[in-house]
């Protein structure tokens, strides 16, 4: 089950006792975690009952475990810290063990909430108080976020071996998981914004580890735009407190309905403030720099766990703030929608814009990580639209906001997998260009095992993760059209288009990477073993496959759930989303031809050449906003500093002289 | 209950000490030390006991000698007066054990004694500010005020800082004097110059002579601009915080001009009183300043390069928020107003006194040169962070309560409009402060940085006063309550 299932035939392990004792740990406890996850999945089909065996109801009815996760992580970071100065294998076994604990909490919360939501508060704290609140949105994203960074946690362990600064590392991703927990887990918009920061901080030194000049840049650009999103969103937390007298993420849309246009910019604040996370077009330009730069590990977490933080803050305003409470009375022409309506046509087309610019710059890429990360711009226009639909529809958008959720943690695990695989790729031969590379079937055929899955996952094949939530996705923006404004029918156009540069993207991956001739500066490399990093990948691997076999258990184990806690339609729920049919001929064929537009893509792109074309640089935003706004601002701050500091220096009594007068004669004549 | 002469007890203890310490002659002395220290304490001590007697909303006034107040000088000890003391006695109290050591590295040893008596006595004209319920008392404490504190400047004895300090000099001067014209104005008709007699009588006197009480708002207000450098009347704030010694630059740009903005807020609120403020339309024109102060101050500080002139610079624009506060005359903005004067105390005292300890270590003032100081200096560097954090407004520090707040009071004046110039103010904070402390800790081009962490090797009257302003920024970040529940009694005494 744990995937380690190496056939490499060298692998001269570090001959190390405690290295040996590292990997034992890591595989007894993966395999404890996927044995435990068997069992979970055999509990949530069976029943509840289970749940009550006297042994485990102490452990399960314990209040506390929201707390629980965000302080474990964050107060072990310093301490894996403080453990590294001594010994690094124990350092990483502790970084492991604090994310197989925090798991292991996560799985506990379960059965709590089948009954209800859990609360924790710790008063006083901002003089409102920290308030953390699970349901089944935030159970979903914080049961992704905990495997993902258990299985990471095992592979940096031998990726990062050959890196500086190592402690510091273990350090910023431990504070970062905690403040990951701590957003998806809050429930008022402070605490949210709080663990939003910290994450944001504690991430921008996991992007600029490597302190070289274009890590440092890439920083650059993640922290400024981060610090811009973060003070957006407080804006907006400040409108919506001084509107509404509330911070909590309750039903708000009669509230905000009745402010005028306070309600359009906080909505436009939170989602450009949400988006910077999110790699939302335009403010997604920190994206493609800093998941390259950043370690492999570290890039795996930033795709997969942290940009979705950005994606659930604009699920989690939008079935918050802009959704009005549930009633006997509610349908979807209910006026108070038309805040949700207006922003989710305006989220429907930015996601549309996304998922399109990340594929075509996708598609111009040399570099396997630059490549991935401009797909996850793309990928992240699918989850945006999806919640832009949830928005559009209103009453009817559990069908958006389900593709959104399920999306979100597809992509998760297929985008973290193929980060693996280029890391593997990367600690092996120090190459990242994929034209420079060839042949890598024969030498690593683990990763290429993984590789396929992760690529036929992020494609869309039936029987991979990626069809399911791709498929209720492409539901989603049918019913746009039929509900909505026949204006969506071409943003429908665009999806499929975009899929198939998925696929001529992905094939375009393998055929350069792993098919092929060998070059010989590649063929001489000597093989040696990553068994952790191969063992870490299989587990990603299993996920996907499992869920891609059984697209029905997630939808409705969680997904479902996640839909009737908020304001949608429950018969539209009943009708359209339990016990969907995934493998019908429709979406089938929808697939086939997918496919065939992406081999058609990648043999016309590569006759053609145009895989080699480069944008000119006028055209990226990049080039025309961001720069120019740095650079203004400084050199105005510059030009007026050395321009007038001492002319207004030397001036000071003038101007005193000019500002009493003015006063004078404005409070004696004007106001006389 | 309080003891009546306690207030003035704290009043006096710096003014002995002032009188005592030019007698030992010794600048490195432990005799020194002790009666400076002992004095600081001892004065912390007081006004913090008077704090307590105060807590409850209880108002006392104390006149001199037994004087009526229309003869005499009255003191009220109130909620703000006693809290804002403690807050002036108590950070200066730390400044002053940073002091120790720090100042031998500017100052000749026979100037040590000196250099603390005017911290005295400038401690002692700030209290007496706080206190005093006379306007023309007012007025001599604060001379006393402008006159240590260019002795604090000049006391170095540089080309550079002589300048700074000539040119403070004759801009408090004429700040003084152009304060002095306002109070003469306000006599000239009311003939009295206590100000809770003179609000009593403000509503007679707006009726029958209001352009004399319109010429005096002019005159005050100008004059309380340049003295506590509200832009565009800043400028000779860099030039005297950058070039003096650390412990004055931290207790000018921390406590002095947040006490001439109280001196104008008493003769604003409590002898103009806000209704006459706000037939006039004075709201909207101070609002101006501020607002233009906050978008300034961090512009010029972008453009600067000497660590200490971009923290003087910053006050610029933190003294925009402080201004912004009170200007939106309304409960909520002065209570905003008044917790970021305390947080920003405590900020920009630990940003200038870990900026000191930095060039008193390492001698680098350039924050070009500041590459892998994260290293060679972790915990000054780390209290800088936090001061930095704090000033940007990150959350879970004290900066980011009291843009929480200022904003809260910027919608409820109803100017939504500012809640973007605070954004924009607060986006360019991070543009100067973030790349100090990312060349700080993350630095490619420097081979010559060690690679693991050293002591920083400072003496423990210079770390512990820092570790304690840096543990208080978070503090009060996370629990403003402790701060706010204080603060918040105030606005009452001035509306």
């Amino acid at each position: 089950m744990s995937g380690d299932n190496t056939n490499n035939d060298c692998a001269p392990c570090v001959p190390c006792a405690q290295e040996s004792l590292f990997s034992r740990s890591c595989i007894a406890l993966l395999t404890i975690s996927f044995v435990l996850v068997g069992a979970f999945i055999a509990m949530t089909l069976i029943g509840d009952a289970v749940f009550y065996l006297p042994v485990l109801r102490q452990v399960f009815s314990f209040r506390y475990y929201p707390l629980l996760l965000v302080a474990v992580p964050l107060l072990s970071g310093p301490l894996q810290a403080a453990l590294g100065y001594r010994s690094a294998w124990l350092r990483d076994l502790t970084a492991v063990t604090t994310t197989f604990v925090t798991f292991l909490f996560i799985l506990a919360m379960y059965p709590q909430l089948l009954t209800d939501s859990i609360y924790n508060t710790i008063p006083a704290v901002f003089g409102y108080g920290l308030h953390f609140h699970v349901d089944w949105l935030s159970y979903v994203m914080v049961s992704v976020s905990g495997i993902l960074w258990l299985l990471v946690t095992i592979y940096a362990h031998e990726y990062m071996a050959p890196e500086e600064h190592q402690d510091r590392f273990y350090l910023w991703m431990s504070v970062t998981l905690g403040g990951v927990l701590g957003t998806v887990m809050a429930s008022d918009i402070l605490t949210m914004f709080l663990f939003f920061e910290i994450m944001t901080f504690s991430s921008y030194m996991l992007v600029a580890h490597n302190e070289s000049a274009e890590s440092l840049l890439a920083g650059n650009n993640y922290i400024y735009m981060g610090v811009a999103g973060g003070l957006a969103v407080l804006v907006a937390m400040i409108l919506v407190l001084f509107s509404t007298k509330t911070l909590q993420f309750t039903y708000l849309a009669a509230e905000l309905a009745e402010t005028g246009w306070i309600q359009y910019a906080v909505a436009a604040l939170l989602i450009l403030g949400f988006g910077v996370k999110a790699g939302m077009l335009p403010v997604h330009i920190w994206l493609p720099k800093a998941h390259p730069v950043a370690p492999t590990p570290a890039s795996a977490l930033l795709s997969g766990v942290l940009i979705k933080i950005g994606a659930y803050g604009i699920l989690r305003v939008a079935t918050s703030f802009f959704m009005p409470a549930a009633g006997p009375l509610m349908s979807r022409d209910n006026p108070l929608w038309n805040l949700s309506h207006v922003t989710g046509a305006a989220v429907i087309w930015i996601g549309i814009l996304t998922m399109a610019v990340g594929v075509f710059m996708a598609l111009q890429q040399s570099n396997m990580k630059k490549m991935l990360a401009y797909h996850s711009i793309s990928q992240m226009g699918y989850i945006i639209m999806g919640a832009g639909v949830a928005a559009y529809l209103g009453y009817y958008g559990a069908m958006g906001f389900s593709g959104a959720v399920y999306h979100t943690v597809n992509h998760a695990l297929f985008k973290s997998l193929l980060f693996m695989v280029a890391g593997v790729v990367y600690l092996r031969y120090h190459e990242l260009n994929m034209y420079n590379l060839g042949g890598l079937w024969r030498k690593l055929p683990v990763t290429f095992v993984v590789c396929i899955i992760a690529a036929l996952g992020i494609t869309g094949m039936p029987f991979f993760n990626g069809f399911a939530s791709k498929s209720i996705l492409h539901h989603a923006i049918d019913e746009a059209y039929t509900y909505g404004h026949g204006s969506f029918r071409y943003a429908e156009v665009v999806f499929t288009i975009v899929s198939g540069g998925t696929v001529c993207s992905f094939i375009k991956l393998i055929s350069y990477t792993f098919l092929g001739r060998c070059p010989e500066k590649i063929a001489t490399v000597p093989n040696t073993g990553n068994r952790m990093m191969q063992m870490a990948m299989g587990g990603v691997a299993v996920l996907i496959v499992g869920i891609g076999v059984f697209p029905g258990y997630l939808m409705n184990t969680f997904i479902i759930p996640a839909t009737r806690s908020f304001t949608y339609d429950p018969a539209f729920i009943d009708r359209y989303l339990v016990d969907m049919n995934f493998f019908n001929s429709h979406d089938l064929m929808g697939t086939v031809r997918v496919y065939a537009l992406g081999f058609a893509i990648f043999f016309v792109g590569k006759k053609l050449h145009l895989f080699h074309l480069h944008l000119p640089k006028w055209l990226s935003v990049e080039y025309v906003m961001y720069k120019p706004l740095q650079s203004a601002v400084l050199r105005v701050s510059r030009h007026i500093t050395t321009n007038y500091e001492t002319k207004a220096n030397n001036a000071d009594v003038y101007i005193y002289a000019a500002l009493l007068m003015g006063s004078l004669l404005m409070l004696t004549v004007f106001f006389r | 209950m309080l003891s009546l002469h306690l207030p003035v007890y704290a009043l006096l203890a710096p003014l002995i000490a002032a009188l005592i310490l030019p007698l030992t002659t010794d600048g490195d002395s432990r005799q020194l030390r002790y009666i400076v220290g002992g004095a600081a304490l001892c004065a912390t001590a007081l006004a913090a006991v008077s704090l307590k007697g105060t807590l409850g909303g209880d108002v006392y006034t104390y006149y001199f000698g037994n004087w009526i107040p229309g003869v005499g000088i009255e003191f009220v000890i109130n909620i703000f007066s006693s809290f804002m003391s403690l807050v002036v006695v108590f950070i200066s109290t730390l400044v002053i054990f940073y002091a120790f050591r720090n100042i031998t590295h500017d100052l000749a040893q026979h100037l040590i004694p000196y250099y603390f008596t005017l911290i005295f006595l400038m401690l002692f004209a700030m209290v007496g500010m706080i206190y005093t319920n006379d306007l023309f008392n007012l007025y001599v404490f604060m001379e006393i005020l402008s006159l240590t504190s260019c002795a604090i400047v000049s006391i170095k004895r540089k080309g550079r800082n002589l300048l700074a300090s000539l040119k403070y000099l004759m801009q408090g001067t004429i700040g003084s004097v152009s304060i002095l014209m306002g109070i003469a104005f306000l006599y000239m008709v009311s003939g009295n110059l206590n100000m809770s007699a003179l609000a009593e009588l403000m509503p007679d006197i707006w009726q029958s002579h209001s352009i004399n009480v319109l010429i005096s708002i002019g005159f005050i207000l100008t004059g309380f601009g340049i003295k506590a450098a509200v832009f565009p009347l800043h400028t000779w704030l860099p030039d005297a915080h950058s070039s003096a010694p650390t412990p004055s630059s931290a207790l000018l740009s921390g406590l002095v001009v947040k006490i001439y903005l109280f001196a104008a807020m008493k003769l604003l609120f409590q002898v103009i009183g806000v209704d006459i403020m706000r037939e006039v339309g004075l709201q909207l024109f101070l609002v101006l300043f501020a607002v233009s102060g906050m978008i300034m101050g961090s512009v010029f500080a972008i453009g600067q390069t000497d660590i200490k002139r971009v923290l003087a610079y910053s006050s610029v624009a933190q003294i925009g928020y402080i201004a912004l506060g009170i200007s939106l005359a309304s409960p909520a903005g002065l209570n905003a107003a008044f917790f970021h004067v305390v947080a920003h105390a405590l900020m920009k005292g630990a940003l200038f006194l870990s900026a000191g300890a930095m060039i008193f270590t390492t001698g680098k003032r350039n924050v070009n040169e500041f590459s892998g100081m994260g290293y060679r200096m972790p915990f000054s560097m780390t209290v800088f962070t936090i001061g930095a954090f704090g000033m940007i407004g990150i959350p879970g520090f004290a900066g980011f309560i009291s843009k929480w707040y200022l904003g809260l009071a910027v919608l409820d004046g109803g100017h939504p409009w500012i809640l973007l110039i605070i954004l924009l103010s607060s986006l360019l904070n991070a543009m100067y402060y973030l790349p100090i402390i990312i060349k700080a800790f993350l630095c490619h081009e420097c081979e010559t940085v060690p690679s693991v962490m050293e002591r920083d090797g400072l003496p423990a009257t210079m770390w512990v006063p820092m570790a304690i302003m840096a543990v208080l920024i978070v503090l009060l970040g996370v629990f403003p309550q402790l701060l706010m529940n204080i603060t918040g009694q105030m606005p009452h005494l001035f509306l």
